[in-house]
């Protein structure tokens, strides 16, 4: 296993700088030692469990189990590239899971620096608190809140669009595919900024308060403060988890679409999830749910392989 | 740029794959696998000892049971503990639940019983598969056919001489229907079988509903076509803008079109025309041909009835973004005039209607049919249901137990226990030997805490509907026609002296004798996984009817709209090759049936 | 930057040095941003940006405390009487039964302890393990740097799928057993990347002077490293918790027939989705004659479920909220 660690490393480092030599090897001996466990453990619990994937190039069948099953090649792939539906739930699951990224890091941030300014100390805590909550709360429930707001009869939003003279009369505003995608990003919003503004908050903490002080010497006003120095010293933390979530764009997840769905809005509310669960999963196709499974891990591999190559050119944080 | 940022997926691509291979294959060797994997064994083996045994370990006295030879009677004192898992969603109940440890104290066994959760069927049932361990009873729903085919189910049949109450459970000819491709029976339907006669007494599947309200303004006219029942509901909804509380504005018709429960939308044109509840296609009564009901005739002029309503107004705007959730509020509020829908998918509203003691809004099945002279069939006799039922698995230690325990379980007194509950503390006995039951035993009834803690209608193994054993009561309380009578309101009466009727049931046809051989188809297409190429068709249809036909029911132009779903669904269902499916399971139904 | 990384080192030296990291920064966090700081002259930009940034806040409270409120309502509702709708800040019909209900619920005591055991194993354990690779892995020359984190990146988005990854299980005799909760959760690739990066931001002329003491690797983690991570390291324990506390599929997929290793969340989703699953079809829903579930209930599991963690809360909030301990809890 070391050895051929140690392969993929010359081969994947090459330069003068981290040329493995023996002398190196002894002296990190203690982290290598350190890491085995862990390269272990990783090829256990996630790389092993991947011999599953040969079920997307067979009729996976659980009276055959994966060695018996017929091999169909690439079958499964044709029959998903090949349906229009499928197609579509990519760009639907690509689009939202932009969205979401976008919006979701822009306010998390914004939240956080802004909380982390905020004057009092009791206030600050208290909408903290409060701010993470919603996180708790089922998609269930919160789609539930979702179409009482959106409601014809008396939701908010058409209340109060129709009292400023915005719209003449209420709208169904789930009934229209322009704003579904909207509707969905409101709403992972609602639930996820004060969570996972935790994350900006806590990098916060890391950075010195006397580039505050220093600053506040030489003049610089609150939004100057922000920009200078609060901005950059997240960047780090920000650059790492944009990355991420760049890999999880295609998880834009099924529940939220599929509470908030229906028929009319079936051609941009679908996602891969929610394909695979209606044409693999409960229709008894294993094989058509790995297949799109594998196409959405290489797809997003590439993405964070991409994203990070465009992070280590800029200078920034990068994963690896 | 672009070229280098494919080359660099490229590359992370290839690197993913490479080192899979080349770990998947190293791993299983290397001496820290196995350290781990002992170590992990070793800290866990109690209980996975404790999980072995099948039967958690009870701290009641019968934890021992299984271990008992099982060839033995148990001795009294000595309970046996089963394990059952149905792949369907459902409640669980309570360790020591009353009903429970009476009928196991009777019988000398008990059952604990698990349900589907957050999966679906097949996933449930495929993990098992994958891990070879089964509980003692199954019923694996949608997966039965993967749990037969896996191997995980015994032959009922080679074992079940002796057992009387559960061979002759069906008939012959019925249970020939259920056996598997090598005569073997695996399944024991467990729904649908009659004793003696009928009593129902509400219509509990679909219809086209209308409140008694509407009927009682209409003067309770006679409604067989669907253009009658809308005219009904247009002339109300002129008449009377909002509910008698001034402020609620009253609902024409309500379309519910939530994931599965569409077919609120898409069945109703085999009902106009005159045919049963197949589900998937109608089945031609001469030539025994599956007929598309999606394209007939009746189905356009059906959605165009529709459309023409959506425009008018009678079709609440916002119908097609419901969900159940919302669905079931608007009905609640008794705003709601008709709707077509299964009786039990809305039971909640109705039931909220009633809380809020507007019987009035409550509804009344009504047999609507396309044309006058269609003979209406919304009601069809109790069903065989051959491709779902309990089995006993390979896991089982005990088979002539497990036998033992179905048996006993449909004798008459625990058919009573099961179904009725305790007397004197779920039921009452009057003079005539009558059972009823006081507000408070049914409130409790409808109660989960008190259900989890109390009742156990082992309802996931075989039961009678019709009539109790003692030939005097219904099977169970929601078929007794007294209690039936006693939860009558007045202008739910008045209705029903109106229409000469006395039951909901009476509101339609007659269900004659037995259905046809084939019937029901739905347990056939329930069970299509998409791999096949009809099983791929029949996902597609959903997927278009889903998307088009609310478009066609809301569209400006009634014939354009029509024409693009007709345009789609023929270009992405193949229809033929569903129907060839369709009309070879048929044959086969029949061939069954007539003992080939 | 260079000038910014020097303060960081002098500060964390400093700190170090008081053993109150947490506190003094936090001090020094307030005495910027608070209003009775050392520069007690506000100027009117000042003024402005608190005005807007309250408005801007109490905005975004109101619209998160909704839904929260409106679940706490709904919780204690008659549920037949819910499903009309129309509840929003108060119970019309108000009720106990909801929670009745639910902790009468069979299984909820037993499920409740190993719930509890899970998430403080689960927790310790896993950011005990996650901070350890992160801190191998910000070692700047470690050799394998780059290949191990790439094993690690790629763990996010690979995925064998449910019966592949219940096969390994059962194999390691994973199934029917409590180290199923703790086991495979025990790195997190997602974690480790958090913390690495917030470890990459700690100076390394504190880990080199202190090997040149004599330490070694797990003494400056534990003694350096570990400690100056505080606000991240509470906030991945704080993730870390409200996973394993809410996690109930690993519980039904893995420990279905071992009555004794259910869990709270388990427990709850049985009760709830008697009648919520997804995927019915009709005749099953027919068939199971099922009591409603109605919505109340699945309030009222809500508000018991996220209650333990909202009173856990503020023992970790006031790690990475600068500013916190002033007003606060002092050490």
């Amino acid at each position: 296993m070391k050895d051929n660690a140690a392969g993929l490393g010359q081969t994947l480092t090459k330069g003068p700088r981290t040329l493995i030599n023996k002398k190196l090897l002894k002296n990190q001996r203690t982290l290598i030692l350190m890491g085995i466990p862990f390269a272990i453990y990783a090829i256990i619990f996630c790389y092993v469990p991947l011999f599953g994937w040969i079920m997307a190039f067979q009729n996976y069948k659980p009276k055959d189990g994966l060695w018996h099953s017929k091999f169909v090649g690439l079958l499964k792939f044709k029959r998903l590239f090949g349906d229009d539906v499928f197609l579509k739930t990519i760009r639907n699951t690509f689009c939202m899971g932009a969205m979401n990224l976008v919006f979701g890091t822009v306010c998390a941030i914004a939240f956080a620096i802004l909380l982390n300014e905020f004057w009092t100390v009791k206030g600050k805590k208290v909408v903290q608190t409060i701010s993470y909550l919603p996180h708790f709360l089922s998609w269930i429930i919160v789609t539930g809140i979702c179409f009482d707001v959106l409601s014809m009869d008396n939701g908010i939003i058409n209340e109060v669009l129709v009292g400023l003279h915005i719209i003449k009369e209420p709208v169904i505003w789930l009934a229209h595919p322009k704003y579904f995608w909207w509707i969905v990003t409101f709403s992972n919003l609602w639930k996820e900024t004060g969570w996972n503004s935790i994350i900006y908050l806590a990098a916060i903490t890391s950075i010195n308060p006397d580039l505050y002080e220093a600053a506040s010497i030489d003049g610089a006003g609150r939004l100057s403060k922000i920009w200078h120095i609060t901005l950059p010293g997240l960047k780090p933390t920000i650059m790492i988890l944009l990355i991420m979530n760049i890999g999880n764009v295609l998880n834009a997840g099924f529940e939220v679409q599929y509470l908030l769905g229906n028929g009319l809005v079936q051609s941009v509310s679908q996602t891969i999830d929610i394909y695979v669960l209606k044409f693999g999963i409960s229709n008894g196709d294993y094989s058509l749910g790995t297949a799109a499974g594998i196409f959405k891990s290489v797809v997003s591999i590439a993405l964070i392989a991409i994203a990070n190559f465009g992070a280590k050119a800029a200078g920034e944080e990068s994963l690896f | 740029m672009s070229k280098r940022r494919s080359l660099a997926a490229f590359a992370a691509a290839v690197f993913v794959m490479s080192s899979l291979a080349g770990c998947g294959g190293g791993s299983t060797g290397t001496p820290a696998t196995t350290t781990a994997a002992n170590n992990a064994g070793g800290d866990t083996t109690t209980a996975a000892a404790a999980a072995d045994t099948q039967a958690p370990a009870n701290n009641d006295a019968g934890g021992d049971a299984t271990e008992a030879p099982a060839a033995e009677p148990a001795a009294s004192g000595d309970i046996k503990e089963f394990t059952a898992f149905y792949a369907v969603p459902g409640n669980e109940l309570n360790d020591g639940n009353d009903v429970e440890e009476i009928i196991a104290q009777k019988i000398g066994a008990r059952c604990k019983q698990t349900w589907l959760t957050g999966q679906t069927a097949d996933e449930a049932i495929g993990v098992m598969i994958a891990g070879g361990e089964y509980p003692d009873f199954i019923d694996a729903s949608t997966g039965s056919q993967q749990l037969i085919d896996a191997g995980g189910c015994i032959p009922i049949d080679e074992y079940w001489d002796g057992y009387d109450n559960l061979k002759n459970f069906w008939t012959e000819e019925q249970w020939n229907s259920v056996r598997a491709e090598d005569g073997h029976i695996y399944i024991i339907p467990q729904f649908g079988n009659r004793w003696m006669y009928d009593t129902e007494t509400t219509h509990n599947d679909e219809a086209f509903w209308i409140q008694v309200r509407v009927l009682e303004w209409a003067g309770y006219p006679k409604i067989t076509t669907l253009d009658q029942y809308f005219q009904v509901i247009e002339d109300y909804i002129a008449a009377n803008p909002t509910m008698a509380d001034g402020k609620t504005p009253n609902i024409g018709y309500e379309i519910l079109s939530d994931d599965w429960r569409y077919f609120c939308l898409e069945n109703a044109p085999f009902f106009l025309d005159g045919y049963p509840n197949d589900g998937c296609i109608i089945v031609d009564r001469d030539t025994h041909q599956a007929i598309d009901y999606n394209t007939t005739p009746t189905a356009k002029r059906y959605f165009q009835k529709l459309n023409e309503e959506y425009k008018k107004g009678i079709v609440d705007p916002e119908t097609f973004t419901m969900k159940y959730d919302q669905y079931i509020s608007k009905l609640s509020t008794g705003a709601v005039c008709g709707m077509v829908d299964q009786h039990w998918d809305f039971n909640d509203g109705e039931l909220a209607i009633k809380k809020l003691g507007l019987d009035e809004c409550t509804y009344v099945p009504l047999g609507i049919v396309i044309d006058e002279g269609v003979v209406e069939h919304y009601h069809s006799p109790a069903a065989l249901d051959v491709s779902n039922g309990v089995s006993i698995t390979t896991s089982c230690k005990d088979i002539p137990g497990a036998l033992k325990f179905m048996d006993d379980l449909l004798s008459p007194e625990i058919l009573t226990l099961r179904n009725w509950g305790v007397e004197g503390e779920d039921y009452l006995v009057g003079d005539d030997g009558l059972y009823y039951r006081t507000d408070e035993m049914r409130a409790n009834a409808n109660d989960q805490a008190y259900i989890n803690k109390h009742l156990c209608s082992y309802s996931y193994f075989p039961n009678y509907s019709g009539m109790d054993h003692d030939g005097i009561n219904a099977a169970s309380p929601q078929y007794q026609p007294k209690e039936f009578y006693d939860s009558l309101k007045e202008p739910v009466k008045k209705c029903f002296d109106a229409y000469g009727v006395e039951t909901y049931v009476q509101f339609l046809n007659k269900a004659e004798g037995t259905n046809e051989p084939w019937y029901p188809m739905w347990s056939w297409s329930n069970n299509l996984t998409s791999d096949t190429d009809e099983g791929f068709v029949w996902a597609n249809m959903a997927e278009v009817k889903h998307e088009y036909l609310p478009k066609v029911v809301m569209s400006d132009d009634f014939e354009a709209g029509w024409d693009e779903y007709m345009k789609q669904y023929s270009s992405r269902c193949d229809i033929d090759v569903f129907l060839n499916a369709a009309n070879a399971e048929i044959q086969r139904r029949i061939d069954v049936a007539n003992g080939n | 930057m260079v000038e910014r990384k020097d303060q960081i080192q002098d500060r964390v030296v400093r700190s170090t040095k008081k053993a109150e990291p947490i506190e003094s920064r936090a001090k020094s966090a307030e005495e910027i941003t608070g209003n009775q700081s050392l520069f007690s002259r506000r100027t009117t930009g000042d003024i402005i940006f608190d005005s807007i940034n309250t408005v801007i806040m109490l905005l975004f409270t109101a619209i998160m405390l909704y839904p929260l409120i409106n679940t706490v309502a709904m919780s204690f509702n008659d549920g037949l009487d819910a499903l009309r709708g129309g509840i929003h800040l108060l119970p019309r019909e108000f009720t106990w039964k909801n929670y009745e209900t639910v902790l009468a619920k069979q299984g909820m005591a037993d499920g409740a302890k190993i719930s509890v055991l899970r998430t403080v194993i689960g927790t310790v354990s896993s950011t005990l393990c996650t901070a350890l690779l992160a801190y191998v892995l910000s070692r700047k020359n470690f050799i394998f740097k780059k290949p191990l984190s790439m094993l690690y990146v790629v763990t996010m988005y690979v995925n064998g799928g449910l019966i592949p990854v219940f096969l390994v299980y059962k194999s390691l005799h994973l199934t029917n057993s409590f180290w199923v909760y703790i086991i495979p959760g025990m790195v997190s690739a997602w974690n480790m990347l958090v913390l690495r990066t917030y470890m990459n931001g700690i100076p390394e002329s504190l880990s080199e002077s202190a090997e040149l003491d004599g330490a070694g690797h797990f003494t400056i983690f534990f003694k350096i490293i570990f400690p100056l991570s505080m606000p991240v390291i509470a906030c991945v324990s704080l993730f870390t918790a409200v996973g394993q506390w809410n996690s109930w599929f690993d519980a039904m997929l893995y420990n279905r027939m071992s009555d004794k290793l259910t869990t709270l969340q388990y427990e709850l989703m049985k009760l709830l989705s008697s009648v919520t699953n997804n995927n019915a079809n009709v005749e099953t829903m027919k068939n199971a004659n099922n009591v409603v579930t109605p919505r109340t209930m699945r309030a009222a599991a809500t508000v018991v479920t996220a209650l333990p963690i909202v009173c856990l809360y503020p023992f970790l909030q006031r790690y990475f909220v600068a500013g916190m301990t002033i007003g606060g809890v002092k050490e």
